[in-house]
C-alpha cells in the first residue's frame, strides 16, 4: 500500500538538510517496525519520496511525504507508531492512503506559501501599501547564486502569485514551487530588502513555509486532497 | 545568556549546523541540577568524526546511566563557528542542556590523535578556561583526558589535571564520585589532585617532575612528593563479555564518518605487527559470546533502525568463530535488509570469501594492507602475509564482483631500501593485471579495475618495538614519495600520499615530552586548529612555533639509545619494556614472532603485569546455539 503523509517540521528539527530528514524517516520507520517495501537491485532501499525540500534553517507547518509499505497497515496506527519514532519538532499530522499510480508529489506540487516575519527599520509607510507596490511591479530583478556555476540574473516577479498582509510585520505570499520553475523565499527575502530600505535584510529563520499545494486555474488543493488523489481512493 | 535560543537564532550562518543542535534520537537530556555530577565530555575534532567513535559513546552511556551524574557532549566547532562563537560570545557548549563547559564538574577530553591538540587548547580556551593545568583553580572544571593518544601524553600534560591510563570504563564512575567527595570538602585543587592520584590508572601529571638535558634527553621523571605511585599502570577491563556495552546508541541527523551501528565484538589484538600502537596496548585480547553479540544487535538495530551493522575490533576476522557469528548475524536479519558490516579484512581469501557473503551492498572498493612491499620488510614489521596470500584475495575479491583494491603501505618503516620501494609498485602492477585478465575472461558486466595505493609514513610510536627508531627525515619521505609516484604513473592505478610535514609533526608529537606543550600553545595562538585537515594546515606557523621555543623538531625524531629513559616511562602500559627491546631486535633479524593465541605464549608480560587474562570465548559452543 502507499501512504501519502502530512507533517510539520518545527525549530528543534529546522537545520536538518533534506537529506538529513530522509534518512531520519527512513530509520524513524524502521524503529516503529513498519512492512517496509525496498527497491531491488544491490542496494535495496526504503521507497520514501518527499515534496520539494525545505531550506535548511526554515520551518514547515504542512510538509509532505509518500511511502510504500508491503503489507496493509491502519493509517491511525501507521500515524502513532510513526509519531513515537520522530523526534521533538517532527510530527505527521494527517496520512491518507492512495492508490497506486497516483503521480508522485514533486509532479504535482507546483505551489508554497511562505510567511516572513519582517523587520522594518521605521514605519514611514503602511506595511499594506508597501506590499501592493512591490506588487505592482512589472520586473522583480535578482541574483541567483547557483553552485559551481556562475550567478544570473533572474526576474522573479512572475513566480510571486500573490502577497498579502496577515498583520503587522508578517508578510504572506503565494509563489511558484516546481521543476518548471522555482522561487527560492530567500531570493524573495532579498528583493524585499533590496526594494524597500526600511526593510531588514531577512534571514532564512525568519520565514516559514506555511503550506505546499497544487495550483488548478485559481484553487489551491493539498496533496492529500481527494481532488488531486483521484477518484480511486 | 540563554544559549539555546541564541544558537537557534544564529546557527543558520555557519556551514552544517547540524554539527551543533544535539537533539538526537536517543539523546540523554537529564534535568539539570546542582545535586547531580557534571561531566562535558569532549572529541577535540568535528561532530562528524568524533561522533563515530566508539570509546566515547561508551562512555556517555555509561555516565549516564549513573543517577547521580550527567554526562553532555561537545565537539571542536569548525572555523566559521569558531568565529561566529567569538563574535557573539557564545561559549562551548554541551549539545545536550546547550550549557556552558564551564558550568560543569569535569571537563573530559579523548585524544586519538596527536594533530588534534591544537583543538584541545583551543576547545579550552573558548570554554572561558585557562589553558594550563597551574592557572585554573577550584571553580574551574576539572581537565581529564584518556584515550590511546596519551598512552605517551606528555606534550599535553602541562595542560591536564590529570589523564586516566586505559579502559576508562574501569574507573570514570568513581573517579567522578570521589571528585565531588573532594570538592564539596572546599580543599585546595592541589590536594584534590593528590588524592586523585591515588586512584588505579589515574595520572596526575603535576605530581612528576621530569628533567630534561639539552639534545631532547630525559635525566629523570620522579614523583614530587610522597605517596605518589612511581608509575601508573593501565587499567584493563576484565571478562568483555559481561562489561558494559550500550544499547541505545545516539543515532545523528548528520551523515558522520562511520554511520551504522557498531558492536564490538573483540577487544585487542595479539598479531604484534611491530609498527602498531593499538596491537601492543590494547592487549590481552577479549572476546564477547556470541549469545552476547546477538542479544546486543537484537537491541542495538531496534533502538537505534540503523540498516547496517558493524563488527568491530582491531581483527574482526580473528574472532574465535567469526564464519558462524556472521552467518548467524547474516541470516538473522536478512528480511529486514540489514548488512554486516566486517571493518578490518585480513590479507586472505578466507576473509574476501566472509565479505563476499554478508555485504550486500557491493561497496567501492576492498581495502588490503600488505604494509610493505618485500616479504623481507614484511617480516622486519612482523606483518605475516605472503606474496601469494594476496594475490590470492585479491583475485577472490575481483571473482567476486569487486573492481576496486585499495592498497595500504608504509613508506620509511625500519631496514627500508630501494628494492622495498619497487616491490610495492610490483604488487600494485601485478593486482591490477590480475583484475584485468579476470575482467577480460567474465561473461557479466564489471566495471574498470582500479587500484588505489595508498602509502603513509611510518611513525614510530611509544610502547611499539619501534619506539627507538629514527624516523626518516623530509627529505627522504619526498624523495620516496617521488619514486612512487613516477612507478605508480598508469591508467587504473590511483597512488596517494600523506603530507611530509603532517607525518613529522606526528613524529614528533607521539614521542614528544613536556617541552613541547609551549610550542602547541604558539601554534595554537598563530591560528593552528584541525592541523589534519589539509585546508586547515599551516607548516610555517609550527616551524614559527619551533623556533620560538628554541627547539629541534630533529630532536624528538632521532633514534633513542636502548638504555635511554623514555618520556614516558612511567606509564606502565602492560607490554614490558623487555619485551619491546626483544623484539626490535628480532625485528632488525627479520625473526617472526607469533600470535600468542595460537602460537603460545610471546613473553609480552601484559597478563602478569595488568593481572588479566586472554577471553577467548568467541568459538564455544552454547547448548542454545541451534536456536539461534
Amino acid at each position: 500500500m502507499k501512504i501519502r503523509a502530512r507533517f510539520e517540521k518545527l525549530e528543534e528539527v529546522k537545520y536538518l538538510s533534506h537529506l538529513e530528514l530522509i534518512r531520519l524517516f527512513r530509520r524513524a520507520f524502521r524503529r516503529a517496525g513498519l512492512p517496509l517495501a525496498y527497491s531491488r537491485g544491490f542496494n535495496p532501499h526504503v521507497l520514501l519520496s518527499l515534496g520539494p525540500p525545505l531550506k535548511v534553517g526554515m520551518i514547515g507547518r504542512n510538509e509532505y511525504f509518500d511511502l510504500e509499505l508491503s503489507d496493509e497497515i491502519r493509517i491511525d496506527s501507521f500515524i502513532s507508531s510513526v509519531n513515537r519514532e520522530l523526534p521533538e519538532g517532527l510530527r505527521i499530522l494527517e496520512a491518507v492512503s492512495i492508490p497506486e499510480g497516483t503521480k508522485p508529489l514533486m509532479a504535482v506540487i507546483n505551489t508554497a506559501v511562505y510567511i516572513f516575519d519582517m523587520t522594518l527599520r521605521e514605519r514611514i509607510q503602511s506595511e499594506e501599501k508597501m506590499l501592493e507596490k512591490f506588487l505592482s511591479e512589472n520586473r522583480i530583478i535578482v541574483t541567483r547564486h547557483r553552485r559551481n556555476k556562475e550567478d544570473i540574473e533572474i526576474d522573479i516577479r512572475p513566480l510571486i502569485f500573490a502577497g498579502e498582509l496577515i498583520e503587522p510585520g508578517k508578510w504572506k505570499f503565494q509563489v511558484k514551487c516546481s521543476s518548471q520553475g522555482n522561487l527560492r523565499p530567500e531570493e524573495l527575502g532579498a528583493a524585499l530588502a533590496d526594494y524597500y530600505t526600511e526593510v531588514e535584510f531577512v534571514p532564512v529563520v525568519n520565514i516559514q513555509r506555511e503550506g505546499l499545494y497544487i495550483k488548478i486555474g485559481a484553487e489551491l488543493y493539498i496533496p492529500s486532497d481527494d481532488m488531486v488523489i483521484g477518484e480511486l481512493r | 545568556m540563554d544559549l539555546a535560543a541564541k544558537l537557534d537564532e544564529v546557527l543558520y550562518q555557519v556551514s552544517n549546523p547540524v554539527r551543533y543542535i544535539g537533539n538526537e534520537w536517543n539523546i540523554i537530556k537529564k534535568e539539570w541540577n546542582k545535586e547531580k555530577i557534571k561531566i562535558a565530555l569532549a572529541f577535540p575534532d568535528l561532530y562528524e568524526i568524533g561522533m563515530s567513535h566508539l570509546g566515547l559513546k561508551i562512555l556517555y552511556h555509561l555516565l549516564n546511566m549513573e543517577e547521580d551524574i550527567i554526562c553532555e557532549r561537545t565537539y571542536a566547532p569548525w572555523h566559521d563557528m569558531e568565529e561566529l562563537m567569538r563574535n557573539e560570545g557564545i561559549p562551548l557548549f554541551s549539545l545536550e542542556n546547550k550549557k556552558a563547559v564551564n558550568e560543569f564538574d569535569v571537563f573530559g577530553f579523548t585524544l586519538q590523535y596527536e594533530m588534534s591538540y591544537t583543538n584541545v587548547i583551543n576547545m579550552l580556551d573558548l570554554a572561558c578556561l585557562p589553558i594550563y593545568s597551574k592557572d585554573r583553580g577550584e571553580k574551574h572544571p576539572l581537565v581529564i583526558g584518556g584515550g590511546s593518544s596519551i598512552y605517551n601524553p606528555e606534550p599535553l600534560a602541562p595542560f591536564f589535571d590529570l589523564f586516566f591510563i586505559g579502559e576508562a570504563e574501569t574507573g570514570i564512575v568513581d573517579l567522578m564520585r570521589r571528585y565531588r567527595e573532594l570538592k564539596d570538602k572546599k580543599i585546595p585543587k592541589e590536594d584534590i589532585l593528590f588524592e586523585l592520584s591515588r586512584l588505579p590508572g589515574v595520572y596526575v601529571p603535576g605530581l612528576y617532575k621530569a628533567d630534561y638535558r639539552d639534545g631532547g634527553k630525559v635525566v629523570s621523571i620522579n614523583p614530587v612528593r610522597d605517596g605518589v605511585k612511581e608509575k601508573i599502570r593501565r587499567q584493563v577491563v576484565r571478562d568483555l563479555d559481561q562489561a558494559f556495552y550500550p544499547t541505545k546508541f545516539l543515532v545523528p541527523y548528520m551523515d558522520i564518518v562511520h554511520d551504522r551501528a557498531v558492536i564490538e565484538i573483540a577487544r585487542g589484538c595479539t598479531r604484534s605487527c611491530r609498527f602498531c600502537a593499538a596491537g601492543m596496548s590494547y592487549r590481552p585480547v577479549r572476546e564477547r559470546s556470541k549469545e552476547t553479540i546477538i542479544k546486543l544487535a537484537d537491541e542495538i538495530l531496534q533502538n537505534t533502525g540503523y540498516e547496517e551493522l558493524s563488527l568491530s575490533s582491531l581483527s574482526t576476522i580473528d574472532y574465535s568463530d567469526i564464519t558462524e557469528l556472521v552467518k548467524s548475524l547474516s541470516r538473522r536479519y536478512q528480511d529486514r535488509k540489514i548488512s554486516i558490516s566486517l571493518p578490518s579484512l585480513r590479507v586472505d581469501r578466507f576473509s574476501v570469501n566472509l565479505a563476499k557473503e554478508v555485504q550486500r551492498v557491493r561497496k567501492s572498493g576492498l581495502t588490503f594492507a600488505p604494509e610493505a612491499g618485500t616479504q623481507r620488510l614484511r617480516d622486519v614489521i612482523n606483518k605475516g602475509v605472503a606474496e601469494e596470500e594476496l594475490y590470492d584475495a585479491v583475485r577472490a575479491a575481483f571473482e567476486a564482483g569487486w573492481s576496486t583494491i585499495k592498497l595500504y603501505f608504509m613508506l620509511g618503516l625500519p631496514t627500508e631500501t630501494i628494492e622495498d620501494l619497487d616491490g610495492i609498485v610490483q604488487l600494485a602492477h601485478k593486482v591490477l593485471e590480475i583484475g584485468r585478465e579476470i575482467r577480460r575472461n567474465r561473461k557479466i558486466n564489471m566495471k574498470q579495475v582500479q587500484v588505489n595505493v595508498s602509502v603513509s609514513t611510518f611513525v614510530p610510536k611509544p610502547f611499539t618495538p619501534f619506539q627507538w627508531v629514527e624516523m626518516i627525515s623530509r627529505e627522504e619521505i619526498e624523495e620516496r614519495q617521488q619514486y612512487l609516484r613516477n612507478r605508480l604513473k598508469r591508467k587504473g592505478i590511483v597512488f596517494s600520499w600523506n603530507d611530509p610535514d603532517l607525518s613529522l609533526l606526528e613524529g614528533v608529537f607521539s614521542r614528544g615530552d613536556r617541552r613541547l606543550a609551549p610550542v602547541l600553545e604558539s601554534a595554537w595562538k598563530k591560528g593552528a586548529r584541525f592541523d589534519g585537515w589539509n585546508e586547515s594546515f599551516s607548516m610555517e606557523n609550527w616551524q614559527e612555533s619551533f623556533s620560538e621555543n628554541r627547539i629541534e623538531m630533529s630532536e624528538y625524531l632521532r633514534k633513542r639509545e636502548p638504555d635511554e629513559i623514555l618520556p614516558w616511562d612511567h606509564i606502565n602500559m602492560g607490554v614490558s619494556k623487555k619485551f619491546l627491546q626483544k623484539e626490535y631486535e628480532r625485528a632488525l633479524k627479520g625473526e617472526l614472532t607469533g600470535d600468542c593465541r595460537s602460537a603460545g605464549c610471546t613473553g609480552c608480560n601484559i597478563c602478569f603485569e595488568l593481572d588479566a587474562v586472554m577471553e577467548l570465548i568467541g568459538g564455544e559452543k552454547d547448548e542454545n546455539q541451534g536456536k539461534i
